[in-house]
């Protein structure tokens, strides 16, 4: 399913009707529950230190710094069994780092990884398998001419070819000058070449939507849309492999949190837990949250240094 | 089964011996001044204390002994006629009924019709007259025939601008929605802010809740039966309106020398007009609107045969530019041919073509794109004898066929002048279903409708039918084994006994005790797991992974009228259903254009019971009903609230609704609604953890539902002003036309449709901080909307 277009659709009948429609920010009464384990493990092999967060759930609307677990023993084996060691640093954080030495990165394409925590008296484990990642190719830019209501927009687009065995699934993470674009909605997947499974758009250019989903399109403090990127800004856009059960995490992440709202919420799933990969060794023990994933990753950045850099469009 | 079989055909034979003493009257009944069939109009004999009532093409048939009668024949809201007939063998009697005067006229919501609710063995049924439906006040003061049946006891809606309705607690899918005898896919113009069904063309209305005669199948909640006009066939008519949202004409009267009938009836939407400065932002070629066009023709070929043409089309329409964009729409046609075969033996046979299908399209070249077309058809043929056999016994029985084809997705995309085809295999399907059911009156008190039908689904080739694993419930399921099938071979195959069964027992007059029972199966299963079910929801047919779903009801009844005139009327109904191999989602499930949907589904029990109180005052300048619903609707599925019952989300506990009209002068009157509802279960998180940046709510019991969001209530008005009927100079006006002005939430009640939870919109939290949660309230509509619309009939 092609989620843009639905969200190009949802956008127009919202306009019709958010005349009409409106919010309200509410504080409701929750259940209470019993904080469990919850864990941040998303590793790369990216050539920096790596870290694993330990942490605990908190009421939900509890807006502190989630409380790290100290004193756990966090280790990652994979499938030739090589340990890599992660030490609590600072103590009391909830962060288990891995510091790599000399030239050394974290994992190799191909294999299994099995994560191992010890804490509060339980063991979990979590196993995932690395894959890989094509090169991006290159950025371009282009400008999409504005009108009465909406300014010009200069768009940026990435360039990667999907290699052509199927089922590589990816996560598309962009900085613009630096800072990571995080929103629920800005979270950018992809199965092969294009979003859902099914292995048909494999070994291809990734699709139009994907190439292009790496624009922002925030408001200023009007409520009017900004151009994604301006003359001086620079984007950098990084290629995560994910398993496939992280790719469905990631999806179910989107489906719960990405919600803009108004009429939308008028197709939205109901609230359900997301999936999970770190499980209690012991069946009946403590459960956990939480998601473990080994990324092979590439990146390329580009500055929009001036009007010059946009593409000519035919 | 067989020993009833043997009943009904020695009860024929038996009554075929008495023949020579007895005689049959039979005809139609119409109305006077267009000659439309009056469906449900009783014709009474008082001397025996029998009678009957026209059946949906007006023709009613009874078999007396051989004598002298006067017949009484009556319809609401018409002059009743008495006619006295020397039945010394068989007669033809047709009768035109004349309409009151406006002042005279009755607001009605029935089982039938004089022959008050108590007097039938009909339960569950709500009738609703189409003057009905354009009384009550609408949103945007557009006349809604989906809308106004929510004013009904037992009819729910998940939240304003949700489409379709959920009757007795069923789903929306549930619901078999026909116009003309042919299935409407999906009943909902702009999502769910207005129904189909275009009210100029439409005659009559009747929602079975319950108590579905056997003639009926392929859905386990409701039918809703719309029927349209055959068109004016003494006198060319004009009817239309100018309304916030549509603007409408009709146009009816006879053809060919008076042997016929015709109208064709267009709405179309103004959508485009007003959005046109935002569509303007995004580019040319943008199509906003949804449009309707409704046509049926009729034509007498003698006394004894007529055939019916009738037609609908409409599509809703999105187009940003001339190639991006989304657009929906249903077809039908219905072919009918009435033939009376001999006094006493009644036969109509239709055949019915019917599609719904969505295209999307997005990208602006042939390098990128996306193009996905989605569709479901069927061709339907219909047999269906009407034998009645004697004033106390009227048989029913025929047969039904249904041929489909889904084309799930006819798809393909692009990427940098790549192109693939990602289109899924078609289904084919036959659905039928034989039947045959007798309505008797087995004494003066005592009346009951029994019937079976058997039905019956299969799945052909070329397909590839999939067997997939077993797993842990809730987690998605994958293939093992791919199985391939040759055209025309049979790939599954489900049949189903449907028993159904009513009863009424008259106390006196006055009141009445109802009960019943059907079976009910469905094998065409509408995939939706949003909130609000929206128009790209696929429908999905039975297969070897998807059994069908199977409902049973029970229901019974307290029926009353009260008043020296019988002016009013009460009932009390409790029903209790329970339904099997419901469809349900695994979390993170992929519907569309997914060739394994099958691996994402679960299957659940659902069980709904509730009792409905319901309160009429029929006549008089200030009349209009309560309707007040007490209901439980829940589900079970394993996998999903630790496989425990939990509410379904449109379940309400209290459900109060009050209507009423007031005619203030010959020219003013007013109407007003106001509705009271429980608030809908939804789920709140426990707690919330935040992985990569993202704030991930939580639920640490795995329960579904577990809250409530507030209650519901609404007050909407509307005032309709008739235009002056003499003119300055003292002559009668031909024409005549009427404004309504309306107000939707009068008191502009925020009423909330979800809660949904959400992390705050900045992106990076402030130094030190986490990020924030939120929960945020939506209304959908969070203000008072007034309207207004002018109609018009020449």
């Amino acid at each position: 399913m092609n989620k843009s277009s639905l969200h190009i659709y949802l956008l127009v009948a919202a306009l019709m009707i958010s005349l009409l429609a409106c919010e309200t920010v509410i504080d409701p009464r929750l259940e209470e529950a019993e904080p469990i384990l919850a864990v941040d493990a998303w590793i790369t092999n990216k050539p920096e230190p790596q870290v694993i967060k330990v942490m605990k759930t908190q009421p939900y609307f509890d807006n502190s710094i989630p409380p790290g677990v100290s004193g756990a023993q966090v280790t990652v084996t994979d499938s030739n069994g090589k340990v890599y060691v992660f030490t609590e640093d600072p103590v009391g954080s909830g962060n288990y780092v891995w510091v790599p030495q000399g030239n050394e990165v974290f994992g190799e394409s191909g294999l299994t990884y099995t994560l191992a925590i010890e804490a509060e008296g339980e063991s979990y484990t979590a196993t995932t398998l690395m894959g890989s990642v094509p090169p991006v190719d290159s950025i371009t830019f282009r400008m999409e001419e504005g009108g009465q209501f909406i300014t010009d927009l200069y768009l940026a687009e990435f360039w990667a070819l999907d290699p052509p065995e199927p089922g590589n699934t990816y996560w598309i993470k962009t900085y613009k000058n630096g800072q990571l674009l995080n929103k629920p909605s800005e979270i950018l997947l992809a199965y092969d070449a294009s979003f859902t499974r099914g292995g048909a758009f494999s070994g291809i250019i990734f699709i139009a939507p994907i190439r292009t989903g790496i624009n922002p399109f925030d408001e200023d403090s009007n409520g009017e849309l900004l151009s994604p990127y301006a003359v001086g800004d620079s984007v950098y856009v990084e290629l995560n492999s994910l398993s496939e059960a992280s790719f469905d995490f990631l999806n179910q992440v989107i489906v719960q949190t990405d919600r803009p709202g108004g009429f939308s919420e008028l197709f939205a799933t109901p609230l359900a837990n997301v999936s999970t990969n770190i499980f209690n060794t012991n069946p009946n023990g403590k459960r956990a949250v939480g998601f473990f994933n080994v990324a092979s990753v590439s990146g390329l950045g580009r500055k929009f240094n001036s009007l010059d850099d946009l593409s000519k469009t035919d | 089964m067989r020993y009833q079989f043997f009943v009904f055909i020695s009860a024929i034979l038996s009554f075929s011996v008495f023949a020579q003493e007895k005689a049959t009257l039979s005809g139609y009944v119409k109305d006077a001044s267009n000659g439309e069939a009056l469906i449900g109009a009783t014709v009474y004999i008082r001397s025996l204390n029998t009678g009957t009532t026209t059946n949906v093409y007006g023709f009613y048939s009874l078999t007396l002994s051989r004598g002298n009668y006067e017949v009484e024949i009556s319809y609401v809201g018409y002059s009743p006629q008495k006619q006295s007939v020397d039945l010394q063998g068989n007669v033809r009697l047709d009768i035109e009924l004349n309409p009151q005067s406006n002042e005279l006229q009755e607001v009605v919501i029935t089982g039938t019709t004089e022959r008050s609710m108590v007097e039938t063995v009909e339960m569950s049924v709500n009738k609703i007259d189409i003057a009905t439906i354009s009384k009550i006040p609408a949103f945007l003061g557009e006349v809604d025939v989906i809308k106004s049946l929510q004013q009904l006891p037992g009819v729910a809606t998940v939240g304003e601008g949700a489409s379709g309705f959920n009757v007795r607690g069923g789903n929306v899918g549930q619901n078999l929605i026909l116009l003309d005898e042919a299935t409407v896919y999906n009943s909902s113009h702009l999502l769910g802010f207005f129904s189909v069904f275009n009210p100029d063309a439409v005659k009559d209305v009747k929602l079975y809740k319950g108590a579905v005669p056997a003639q009926y199948g392929g859905r386990i909640s409701s039918l809703l039966d719309v029927r349209m006009k055959e068109g004016n066939n003494k006198d060319y008519e004009w009817n239309g309106g100018v309304g916030t949202i549509f603007s409408r004409l009709a146009f009816e009267g006879p053809m060919l020398k008076n042997k016929g009938s015709f109208i064709v009836a267009g709405r179309r939407s103004y959508i485009d007009i007003l959005a046109r400065p935002f569509v303007d932002v995004l580019q040319d070629g943008a199509r906003l609107n949804f449009y309707d066009f409704t046509g049926k023709v009729n034509y007498n070929i003698n006394d004894r045969n007529r055939i019916y043409l009738s037609g609908y089309t409409g599509r809703d329409i999105f187009f940003f530019d001339k190639n991006q964009g989304f657009s929906w729409g249903n077809n039908t046609a219905t072919l009918r041919w009435n033939s009376i075969l001999n006094d006493r033996l009644f036969l109509n046979v239709s055949g019915i073509y019917s599609k719904y299908d969505y295209q999307l399209q997005f990208g602006e070249d042939d390098q990128d794109f996306f193009r996905w077309n989605s569709s479901i058809s069927n061709y339907t043929i219909k047999p269906n004898f009407s034998y009645f056999i004697s004033s106390n016994n009227e048989l029913s029985f025929g047969a039904e066929g249904i041929y489909y084809t889904f084309e799930p997705a006819n798809a393909s995309g692009a990427s940098a002048g790549d192109v693939v085809d990602i289109s899924l295999d078609r289904k084919y399907n036959l659905e039928t279903a034989v039947y045959i059911s007798n309505n008797q009156k087995v004494s003066k008190n005592l009346s009951l409708e029994y019937g079976i039908r058997y039905s019956n689904f299969w799945s052909y080739g070329p397909g590839n039918q999939y067997i997939y694993n077993d797993t842990t419930a809730g987690v998605r399921r994958t293939p093992i084994s791919v199985i391939p099938y040759e055209k025309g071979e049979a790939m599954s195959q489900y049949g189903t006994w449907e028993p159904r069964f009513s009863m009424m027992y008259q106390i006196n007059e006055n009141s009445s005790v109802k009960a019943s029972y059907i079976r009910m199966a469905q094998y065409l299963h509408l995939i939706s797991n949003t909130t609000a079910s929206n128009p790209l929801d696929v429908w999905t047919p039975t297969s070897n992974n998807i059994k069908p779903e199977i409902g049973d009801q029970y229901a019974a009844g307290y029926f009353r009228t009260l008043g020296s005139e019988k002016q009013f009327e009460f009932s009390i109904e409790a029903y209790y259903r329970n339904a099997k191999n419901q469809i349900d989602y695994i979390d993170g499930a992929d519907l569309l254009i997914n060739e394994f949907l099958e691996g994402d589904l679960l299957s659940g029990k659902g069980r709904a019971y509730g009792l409905e109180f319901y309160f009429q005052k029929k006549t008089g300048r200030l009349n209009g009903w309560i309707a007040y619903t007490l209901a439980r609707t829940e589900l079970q599925v394993e996998g999903i609230n630790r496989g425990e019952w939990y509410p379904a989300r449109f379940d309400q506990t209290h459900n109060l609704k009050l209507t009423g009209f007031y005619e203030l002068s010959k020219r003013w009157s007013l109407t007003g609604n106001f509705t009271l509802l429980s608030g809908t279960p939804t789920t709140f998180p426990t707690s919330r953890y935040i992985m990569q940046g993202i704030l991930i709510p939580y639920n640490a019991n795995d329960t579904r539902n577990n809250v409530r969001i507030p209650a519901f209530h609404r007050l909407d008005i509307s005032a309709r002003l008739e235009g002056k009927t003499v003119k300055k100079n003292g002559k009668v006006r031909k024409n005549t036309d009427y404004w309504v002005f309306g107000l939707y939430n009068v008191y502009g009640r925020k009423n909330p449709f979800s809660i949904y939870f959400a992390q705050s919109d900045e992106r990076i939290p402030p130094a030190g901080k986490s990020i924030e949660s939120q929960a945020k309230q939506l209304s959908i509509i969070g203000t008072v909307v007034p309207a207004i619309s002018y109609n018009f009939n020449f």
